[in-house]
């Protein structure tokens, strides 16, 4: 671990790990499996492979909501144009077809991010027709991939304003947008959009930096909207990136996760619900739980290092099958007023870790940052 | 003697004698590996390696200039392989050679390299000596460092 890492990590243990300091008693967390209706999709071939057997793993997170409802999450679609990679596209349609069958309905559905994989007019509008298909009420928030060819434009005209905020059956819900504030890599550099582009598309590019944060205007709209909401009432904030410290080199963060993490701190019911990681991540940071979730286009390995000792983590997927290892998410708000995430990963009959031989964590590897992106001529 | 004689008769081979006479005269007096190390040796050494793990870095992150200049087609999906490996996580060099369970063989880090150009990026498989191979070879290798040998470990 590097001295600034270890740093951090230590700064970050201090301030948020304090004894005692969890959140609330009554969010014990349950994991439990179970089949999912979607099953019927491939009910033709149930009998012959697991791949249809997508398994449920939930994560009962007590609150007080009005009504039971549930809602669909999907994200890091990373669409390129239809005539280059027709994979991606395909999971899209399956994932979409899924959510529309849910019975019953969700009550809408949150896209987490990265609908384009360059940010592309056709990449986005793509994604906006895979999805029109789902006619329940939509909610987008950014992600890099979609943001830094023409910094936003596109994704604003087509989505409106990157980060929002609504009430539903006794929940307040606020997305996030923790992309847009990058530091400026490129004018230097004199890069096209497509170079700026290129760069912040590369998880593990050193030239994009520390872009992933919420900035203090927007944790000053936060703390102003949760002025009026009752301390022990849930909230939902969903954003790209973990709102906490995971693993800094591929923006597994928020840079400013000290600052978040002051405004959410009289609030004892916080759930975090974040894409960008494409793998499944669970983490405890002061009062708030933060999730991670699964991405349709392809899952990252966990970091070498930095990840949260309280995930339980996924199966090690298998790269001939592009359907392993990756899918999407609901997230039930039941009549005992309990919320349940629950990972719809295809190909799998397990989703996580049985023995250490499933783990990408069982081989313990040193990693160094590439090196060419900061070489001529980049 | 049978060894012997072969490798005599190797040794008659006109082509064999000129290559060997190439690489003394590349590498210098046959004493000059008695000599230290100097400090620019070392850096020439170096800076080969770096140069093969430059140009490994940027294939295996989809450079489309590198690729075109070594005549490869390592993905035609948009796929690079920094996508699935950032950082090179997660290709475990120091695993091989081990039984590759994609392939149901005993198989090294240069064919599965090959597997995953073929099957995850559908691409056109490399030759197995090929420079491009090497790069690819010399990134992974070096994005690992340190990283302890465990020949066969799944």
């Amino acid at each position: 671990m590097s001295d600034e890492l270890d740093r951090i990590r230590r700064e970050m243990h201090a301030v948020l790990q304090q004894p005692g300091v969890r959140p609330d008693d009554s969010l014990q967390i349950t994991r439990r499996t179970f089949i999912h209706r979607s099953l019927l999709f491939g009910a033709a071939s149930v009998g012959q492979t697991f791949a249809w057997w997508p398994l449920l793993n939930t994560i009962d997170v007590a609150h007080a909501a009005e009504a039971p409802f549930k809602f669909a999450w999907i994200s890091d679609t990373h669409l390129y144009e239809k005539s280059l990679n027709t994979r991606f596209v395909d999971k899209v349609v399956r994932a979409v077809q899924e959510v529309q069958a849910m019975d019953p309905p969700a009550d809408f559905l949150i896209f987490g991010g990265d609908l384009a994989q360059l940010g592309k007019i056709e990449e986005l509008e793509l994604g906006v027709d895979l999805l029109k298909d789902l006619t329940i009420k939509k909610y987008y928030i950014p992600g890099e991939h979609d943001w830094y060819l023409d910094m936003g434009k596109k994704w604003g005209e087509l989505f409106g304003q990157p980060n929002w905020t609504f009430d539903h059956k006794g929940v307040r819900f606020i997305g996030l947008d923790t992309v847009s504030r990058g530091p400026d890599y490129w004018t230097v550099k004199k890069m096209t959009p497509e170079e700026r582009m290129g760069h912040m598309a590369t998880l593990d590019g050193t030239v994009a930096g520390a872009w992933a944060g919420v900035g203090r205007d927007q944790l000053d709209w936060m703390q102003k909207i949760l002025a009026d909401w009752d301390k022990s009432k849930p909230i939902v904030i969903f954003s790209h990136n973990p709102l906490y410290e995971y693993y800094p080199p591929w923006n597994f963060w928020v840079r400013d996760w000290r600052e978040v993490n002051e405004v959410l701190k009289p609030y004892t019911k916080v759930t975090n619900i974040h894409g960008h990681v494409h793998q499944v991540l669970y983490n405890e940071i002061g009062s708030m739980r933060s999730i991670g979730m699964l991405a349709t286009s392809w899952p990252w390995p966990y970091a070498p290092e930095g990840v949260p000792k309280l995930t339980k983590p996924m199966i090690r997927a298998d790269p001939g099958d592009h359907f392993d290892g990756v899918g999407w998410e609901t997230v039930n708000v039941n009549a005992e007023d309990k919320v349940d995430v629950e990972y719809i990963m295809w190909g799998r009959k397990e989703v996580f870790v049985q023995s250490d031989p499933d783990s990408s964590l069982s081989q313990p590897e040193k990693l160094r940052p590439r090196m060419a992106d900061n070489m001529w001529p980049y | 003697m049978t060894i012997r004689a072969t490798f005599l008769g190797t040794l008659c081979r006109p082509s064999f004698v000129v290559a060997i006479a190439a690489v003394a005269i590349f590498v210098g007096p046959t004493s000059a590996h008695k000599a230290p190390h100097t400090p620019e040796q070392l850096k020439q050494y170096e800076d080969v390696l770096m140069e093969e793990v430059r140009k490994g870095d940027l294939l295996f992150h989809g450079d489309a200039a590198t690729a075109k200049q070594m005549g490869v087609v390592l993905s035609t999906t948009g796929m690079a392989c920094a996508m699935c490996h950032p950082m090179a996580s997660d290709t475990h060099p120091q695993s091989y050679p081990k039984f590759q369970v994609e392939t149901s063989k005993f198989a090294t880090l240069r064919d599965m390299i090959n597997w995953c150009i073929e099957k995850p990026n559908q691409g056109e498989k490399i030759e197995i000596d090929s420079e491009a191979m090497k790069a690819l070879e010399a990134y992974i290798a070096w994005s690992n460092s340190g990283s302890v040998l465990v020949p066969g470990k799944h």
